[in-house]
């Protein structure tokens, strides 16, 4: 009872228990706009990029700029692997009821360099300050690590990327600032990104200071089949299980009709 | 490349053809139904094994309805004991897909997955093995039979018995709904068809006549797949309908294909090769459970 007083207190303290207050909302003072609002998946669909242009108010360019892109936050589990009779099997669940399922954090030099730790969870710039833990840890497990876990399997799976300085030509992910203080920020996204409604959050910070933010919504959605083929499997899906049967007899009719004849 | 709009991936088109065709290949040759090589196949190219169980029973139903159309043409399927499989396997697998729901809110899906199949792909490759074998050794004598069929089994002696005129047999109903409930499970859990088990017992336990074993099993086969595509798409939504296309292409064809080459052919070989494939596959499923994971920590309870 003690030592979860003590415990409950410390996670008070910590950044971690900022991050669960719901950020400060962002502002509209900075002139952004991204280069597509729309990125269509077809049959082709390998991915894509996204785009996002802004000018620092400043005059002389004084600040740093960070992009933030955020995919929808939905509930994630992190599980610890555990031996069990001599195999390796998926124990101590720690459940998350947000978790970011796409995260890219850009700006001009480290993060780290640009606003203070506490700011950085204040605003949520960074994957690990995204997610909120929902359910009580494991006795002996630490919290921290199975935050380090989830951001470390989303960034392996490409779907959490962080990117410190302009892009070169071999990376096309970046943040590149230009005179007059114009930026422009890419970000990667690759094909197992979720398909979604996605925002784009902007910000200068100048001394570790906020100055001023902006946050631009992007679509990506699935066009024509895919999108009659995903509509179908969500909203009629016996329907669409049983078009998919169908599919199949009619598949193995016409091998069976085929061969019979030659 | 194509993108798959269930499984929220891409993946070469020209790839999964090639080893849909293939598996289908190897499966009409040798005789199976080849969905326990299938749906391990997509796992190894990087489909979620949710996604590639339930799709994979699309494949198995198409592949199954072109077995059938040969089998009535030569009146090979007795539709009674069809039937009664059947009622099993809807009963196994409805089941199997509630199962299959509940391990994957646990996160435990792909852990059971991995170790059924470890079980069933070295049992199975064991058995091939030895099969190959005493063909080798045999050849000459006239027969091979690794198992004497019993006179009499539990079959024959628990209640609620029926006749079953296109087999010549008066049996229990029992015996046959329960072995649908069992494979039907199976089925919805593994993304198999489960011929290979169906098969055996029918000809030891049922002590069904060879001509219309076959047939049959590919009814209840039949059957069972098309309910779990429809119950998978309706409960778990993880049949990718662009996959089910491009392994029913591949599938379909290259089973035909590989039947009319086995047709003709000794496949003793064949099949020492397949269950050695069998072996080694299972070995890899042993493999990840035993090894200390390099990464302890996994992501769970959702598809991805």
């Amino acid at each position: 009872m003690i030592r979860g007083g003590i415990i409950a207190l410390a996670l008070l303290l910590s950044p971690e228990a900022r991050a669960q207050e719901t950020p400060p909302p962002v502002g509209s003072d900075l002139p952004a706009a991204v280069a597509e609002e729309q990125i269509a998946v077809s049959s082709d669909y390998r991915g894509s990029y996204m785009t996002i242009f802004g000018v620092n108010p400043d005059r002389r360019g004084r600040g740093d700029v960070v992009v933030v892109v955020r995919g929808p936050s939905h509930t994630a589990t992190v599980m610890r692997k555990r031996r069990v009779l001599g195999l390796w099997i998926n124990g101590d669940p720690v459940r998350f009821s947000e978790a970011p399922s796409f995260f890219a954090v850009l700006s001009n030099r480290p993060l780290r360099s640009i606003v203070s730790r506490e700011t950085m969870w204040r605003y949520r710039l960074d994957p690990a300050a995204s997610a909120r833990l929902a359910s009580t840890v494991p006795t002996g497990a630490d919290p921290s690590a199975y935050r380090a876990a989830l951001v470390r399997l989303r960034r392996q799976q490409g779907l959490y990327q962080e990117y410190a300085g302009r892009a070169s030509p071999d990376r096309r992910g970046g943040l590149t600032t230009y005179q007059g203080g114009l930026f422009r920020a890419v970000v990667r996204l690759p094909h197992n990104a979720p398909i979604a409604q996605y925002n784009a959050d902007a910000f200068v910070f100048r001394d570790g200071r906020l100055v001023s933010s902006q946050r631009i919504p992007i679509t990506i959605e699935r066009v024509g089949f895919e999108r009659d083929v995903h509509k179908l499997a969500t909203d009629a899906s016996w329907l669409y299980g049983i078009a998919t049967v169908l599919l199949a007899l009619l598949a193995g009719w016409v091998a069976a009709f085929l061969f019979r004849r030659t | 490349m194509i993108y798959l709009p269930i499984a929220e991936m891409t993946v070469n088109a020209l790839l999964v053809l090639l080893v849909s065709g293939g598996v289908g290949f190897v499966s009409g040759l040798v005789g199976v139904g080849g969905g326990f090589i299938m749906t391990p196949a997509l796992m190894f190219l990087g489909v979620p094994p949710p996604v590639a169980v339930a799709t994979g029973a699309s494949q198995i139903a198409a592949t199954s309805f072109s077995g059938i159309m040969t089998q009535t043409r030569r009146k090979s399927v007795d539709w009674r004991m069809g039937m009664l499989l059947s009622i099993g396997g809807i009963l196994g697998s409805a089941t199997g897909v509630w199962l299959f729901e509940r391990l994957l809110q646990l996160g435990q899906l792909d852990l059971i997955i991995s170790m059924l199949y470890l079980v069933l792909l070295a049992a199975l490759g064991t058995l091939m093995l030895f099969e190959s074998y005493a063909i080798w050794r045999g050849r000459g004598a006239k027969g091979v039979s690794v198992l004497r069929r019993p006179a009499r089994t539990i079959a024959h002696t628990l209640p609620f018995r029926i006749a079953f005129p296109r087999s010549g047999l008066y049996l229990s109903v029992i015996p046959p709904v329960a072995l649908g409930y069992g494979v039907g499970a199976l089925s919805a859990i593994m993304g198999i068809g489960g011929g290979f088990i169906l098969i055996p017992a029918m000809i030891y336990l049922l002590r069904m006549p060879t001509n219309v074993v076959v047939g049959t099993s590919l009814f209840q086969v039949l059957v069972v797949s098309s309910l779990v595509v429809i119950m998978q798409s309706a409960r778990t939504q993880t049949v990718d309908l662009v996959l089910a296309a491009l392994l029913m292409g591949g599938g379909v064809f290259g089973a035909q294909w590989g039947a009319r080459l086995g047709a003709g052919l000794r496949n003793e070989q064949i099949r020492a090769i397949l269950g050695a494939l069998l072996i080694a596959a299972s070995l890899k499923f042993l493999w990840d459970l035993v090894v200390p994971p390099a990464e302890p920590y996994v992501l769970g309870g959702g598809l991805w």
